[in-house]
């Protein structure tokens, strides 16, 4: 029925820091009402005190699934909380249903920002991936490779200037 | 080419195409516990839809309480059977059966 290690987490649901405003602790009750009222038929009502608790419940929410994701990084050593841990955790939690509406809405989301803003860099990216290959399959040279492994942005550059190079005799590896 | 569409605001932290605000979904990521402060920023994003499918799935099983008691008005006590008697919502019981017996909100107001 419970899950393991419930009671640990609730010891902490109202002590996190006493100055913490009420207005931040809660996401605002006109967007919750907005979502609750999807989920009811035309002539449903909502009482106040149920969008309160809809309010306290989805704070509840977040911190169950932060808590478990955020355990997880310490396990594997990472500082930074991203949305596949929160993905894993939810499965964890028993919130499988939510994963796959959830990995479409993350996918759509790098498409646009792929669109927007890093879609040159994107390109820049692939191009120097087939760049890569090529050099790596064609010259196994020690020194290629490590030029070629750093995660720089300008190893395209520099394997550019480095085919170059070959087709120069070598004088400019310098 | 581009003009400002409905995802426009997806970056940045504004609404956007979402129903929540990402900047306060981050906040309460943040209160959950002292071990969590960095936070990439596709993670208030994700948590924008889930919390919708949460409140959605919580409203609509509490919802069938409501007509089973043939009333039409949704109430804190609606809400409270339905996460008693879901085994997801395990981790709300606490809180839910709290309210229920003293609003936890009055209590927890003080600075």
């Amino acid at each position: 029925m419970a899950s393991p290690g419930d009671g640990s987490r609730e010891n902490g649901e109202h002590s996190p820091r006493s100055n913490v405003r009420e207005q931040d602790r809660f996401l605002p009750v006109a967007n919750i009402s907005r979502i609750m009222k999807k989920a009811l038929p035309a002539n449903g009502k909502i009482a106040k005190d149920a969008k309160e608790t809809t309010q306290e419940c989805v704070s509840e929410f977040i911190s169950f699934i932060t808590s478990e994701a955020s355990e997880k990084c310490q396990r594997e050593k990472r500082k930074t909380i991203n949305g596949d841990d929160l993905l894993s955790a939810m499965a964890t939690l028993g919130f499988e249903e939510y994963i796959e509406p959830l990995k479409l809405y993350l996918q759509k989301y790098r498409e646009m920002e792929g669109d927007s803003k890093l879609s040159t860099k994107v390109a820049d990216n692939a191009g120097k991936r087939e760049a890569t290959g090529l050099q790596v399959a064609n010259q196994p040279g020690t020194s290629t490779q490590v030029e070629l492994k750093m995660p720089n942005h300008s190893s395209f550059a520099h394997g550019m200037t480095y085919m170059q190079s070959q087709f120069h005799g070598g004088d400019l590896s310098g | 080419m581009r003009q400002a569409g409905i995802y426009s605001g997806i970056l940045c932290g504004k609404n956007g195409p979402h129903s929540l605000p990402l900047s306060r979904i981050k906040k309460i990521m943040k209160q959950s516990g002292e071990d969590v402060k960095m936070i990439s920023c596709e993670a208030p994003l994700v948590f924008a839809k889930a919390c919708e499918l949460f409140i959605e799935e919580l409203t609509a099983r509490a919802y069938k309480v409501t007509m089973q008691g043939k009333r039409r008005t949704l109430q804190r006590e609606d809400i409270a059977a339905a996460v008693t008697a879901t085994d997801l919502f395990d981790f709300l019981l606490e809180m839910v059966s709290a309210s229920v017996i003293n609003d936890g909100r009055t209590t927890t107001e003080s600075t």
